[in-house]
């Protein structure tokens, strides 16, 4: 998936200049500098950076404010919805970071072309650090023809030292406004509970009829899961 | 597979038991599952404790609370031995500074290496870790060079006495260590608030705002849609409530409505509790019937945007990624904002101004300024509950409910937001990303980690009642 810098085209390395350039733009804001464009047909038709201190919702990355500005744009333009998505199929992102998590999903559900990032994300990245959403789901389509997760192409590592050095002068002026990056060192357990409701339990008509129902009016069953194993199932036998 | 030796004990009213028994450990699996079984003398419900052990099986070391069962899982491997001696109060300075120097306990930080122990007329001992003894040979020839040099100079007499490896996670689980040697607890910087019980008034609230959220995504014209309320749960209020947005969100006066909505069923009297669950049970609706009304939730076919037309055919406005959660989060900002708007501000010159402003919180230096127009203005917005000390970061201590497990989007949304807690009554076995899918809460690499529930609800409750 990575790529090195001599492979890249003259292009790429110019819309992710631009990107760059949308990073610095956040960093003038104190925000954390992340940046990006969209390009379709070789042109920029849309650019945003990082407002997450501005708005106050940590869910402001970039590529959200990239989106956003799109969508409002085609439909002003009278797109409709399937005509959207086709426009989203052959738009490519050049971001400075790679999209976290909830970006990669959202250019997934989107579903974007193509995705160039800078330096990786070791802490949320959604296309290979963490999860790889951009490899859409492996499972083939259900039955009934619900649509699975769409992947995308991801190419990484572009510029990724210009990306990087301005992070870290970000994070070494001391974030005045989150704690990221400081928080949480313990390991984490996971804690995963179902609620009960003594009526549930009673309709299924199990053995709850020899619990002290009006003693305990719920029953809480705590199962808790020190793991981060994926798709483990849970199941409650007999209650 | 190999075999594990566990100790339970189990408390019931008083009385304890103690037993062992060995469960299987599979090390091909980096979490080995151990499934136990219990049959509980008192209540015959059949307990199943799943235990995933992370990294290693001597990780765990942690006490379960079930109402007033109290499930203790303790493993021999999480006990060391140390060398331990009675030491004069006068040397105890100079020997822990020295100690320290040449055995320091690295692994063992939690560990306190002194101990007083009271004796009887008032007298008082102490207690000193010299350094760790090996597993098998407790001979004091085994004692690192260095301290038998320490221990020889001042005529100390060792003893081997065990210690816990593991630092304590809970603190019952560090009451319990403590009666070994103690130990030092810091309490988790996640949150595991309702691990250890939800009492009878927090299960209500939990039930009302989950019927809260279940109304609002019933509120629609005909289509049930995934809905998010936010709540502050130290004050029982909703913070932001939203429904999905994906076809039209031209409603933002809807929004700023709904925000300040309180469920009327919010604290409610005692007693009630089967009540609630039972008023949200409307036995109505068919099963074919609702599966094709819960198309309408969002996170449930993220994908879908594009061929959903149909469902919205008026729709001049419309946005695939505004899910429940991400509306709600952005209402909970937008309030956040106009709540205290003296904040954050970066563009603006008198940034400066207002920030002396919020440095005055304290309600006798506001009277000072009160022909300030601003600090009017903030008053008035607070409604008289909330200072500007009280100026939450993002959605630090707030819980979310959802009808719907949230997709990998909403779910990751939630850990940037900060999110302390959130109950979903639906699972989402196409996208869901806390259990069914992806698993959010468990990677461990993210920098917030919020605790999930599911509170379990019959399908019926969906059905639109006409």
């Amino acid at each position: 998936m990575a790529s090195h810098e001599e492979d890249c085209s003259p292009d790429t390395l110019a819309f992710m200049e631009l990107a760059i350039q949308q990073a610095k733009l956040a960093m003038d804001s104190l925000e954390v500098p992340v940046g990006c464009v969209i390009v379709e047909d070789g042109k920029v038709i849309a650019s945003g950076r990082n407002r997450t201190t501005e708005t106050r919702n940590a869910t402001r990355h970039a590529e959200m404010e990239a989106i956003d500005i799109l969508l409002e744009h085609w439909q002003k333009n009278g797109l409709s919805k399937l005509e959207v998505a086709e426009k989203f199929s052959n738009c490519y992102l050049y971001v400075t970071c790679e999209p976290c998590i909830m970006c990669a999903a959202a250019l997934s559900i989107l579903g974007i072309k193509e995705v160039c990032y800078g330096c990786a994300n070791d802490k949320f990245g959604g296309c290979g650090s963490i999860l790889s959403l951009h490899l859409g789901s492996s499972e083939p389509l259900k039955s009934h023809g619900v649509p699975q997760g769409k992947g995308f192409k991801c190419t990484g590592g572009i510029m990724a030292s210009e990306a990087v050095s301005l992070l870290r002068t970000f994070y070494e002026q001391g974030n005045p406004n989150g704690e990221e990056g400081c928080d949480i060192t313990a390991s984490c357990d996971v804690q995963f509970a179902l609620i009960v409701s003594s009526k549930a339990s009673q309709t299924s008509g199990s053995t709850g009829n020899a619990l002290n129902m009006h003693t305990y009016s719920l029953i809480l069953t705590y199962i808790w899961v020190l793991s981060q194993v994926q798709n483990q199932k849970l199941t409650v036998e007999n209650i | 597979m190999t075999q594990i030796e566990i100790e339970i004990e189990i408390e019931i009213g008083g009385k304890s038991s103690t037993f062992q028994t060995s469960l299987p450990y599979r090390p091909t699996n980096n979490n080995p599952l151990v499934t136990l079984l219990y049959q509980s003398p008192h209540s015959y419900i059949l307990l199943c404790l799943y235990l995933c052990f992370y990294y290693s099986i001597q990780y765990i070391h942690s006490i379960f609370i079930f109402h007033k069962l109290i499930f203790c899982v303790s493993l021999y491997a999480c006990i060391v031995n140390v060398f331990a001696s009675i030491i004069d109060p006068k040397l105890a300075n100079t020997l822990i500074r020295l100690l320290n120097q040449i055995a320091p306990l690295e692994n063992l930080r939690h560990v306190k290496r002194i101990r007083k122990k009271q004796l009887e007329g008032g007298k008082t001992e102490l207690l000193v870790i010299l350094c760790l003894a090996s597993e098998n040979d407790s001979h004091l020839d085994t004692m690192q060079h260095d301290v038998r040099e320490l221990f020889n100079s001042y005529q100390l007499s060792a003893f081997i006495t065990k210690v816990c490896k593991f630092p304590a996670s809970s603190k019952e689980e560090w009451e319990e260590q403590c009666k070994l040697w103690p130990t030092s607890y810091h309490p988790p910087t996640y949150n595991i608030d309702g691990i250890t019980g939800f009492n009878e008034e927090d299960s209500q609230s939990v039930f009302s705002f989950m019927r809260f959220a279940v109304e609002l995504a019933k509120s629609g014209d005909g289509l049930v849609t995934n809905a998010a309320v936010i709540v502050d749960p130290s004050v029982k209020k909703v913070i932001a409530s939203a429904r999905d947005e994906i076809c039209s969100w031209n409603i933002p006066t809807n929004n700023q409505t709904s925000s300040f909505k309180q469920p009327d069923t919010c604290i409610s009297q005692s007693n009630s509790n089967r009540i609630i669950a039972h008023d949200t049970l409307p036995s109505n609706g068919s099963t074919s019937k609702l599966k094709q009304l819960c198309t309408g939730a969002s996170c449930l076919y993220p994908w879908r945007w594009s061929e959903q037309e149909l469902y919205m055919p008026n729709s001049s406005c419309w946005h695939p990624l505004r899910h429940a959660a991400i509306v709600a989060i952005e209402c909970s900002a937008a309030r956040d904002r106009q709540l205290f708007p003296d904040l954050g501000d970066n563009e603006d010159k008198s940034f400066e101004l207002d920030h002396m402003h919020s440095s005055t919180s304290s309600p006798a230096k506001r009277q000072n300024l009160e022909n300030v127009e601003d600090t009017e203005k903030l008053d008035t917005l607070t409604e008289g509950c909330h200072s500007v000390a009280a100026r939450p970061y993002l959605c630090t201590g707030y819980d979310i409910y959802l009808v719907w497990e949230p997709c990998t989007m909403c779910a990751m949304a939630l850990v940037h937001q900060r999110i302390r807690r959130i109950f979903y009554a639906f699972p989402n076995p196409n996208a869901g990303a806390l259990g069914s899918v992806h698993r959010l809460q468990g990677e461990k690499s993210l920098n917030h980690h919020y605790a999930v529930f599911r509170v379990l609800l019959p399908e019926e409750v969906l059905s639109v009642e006409l």
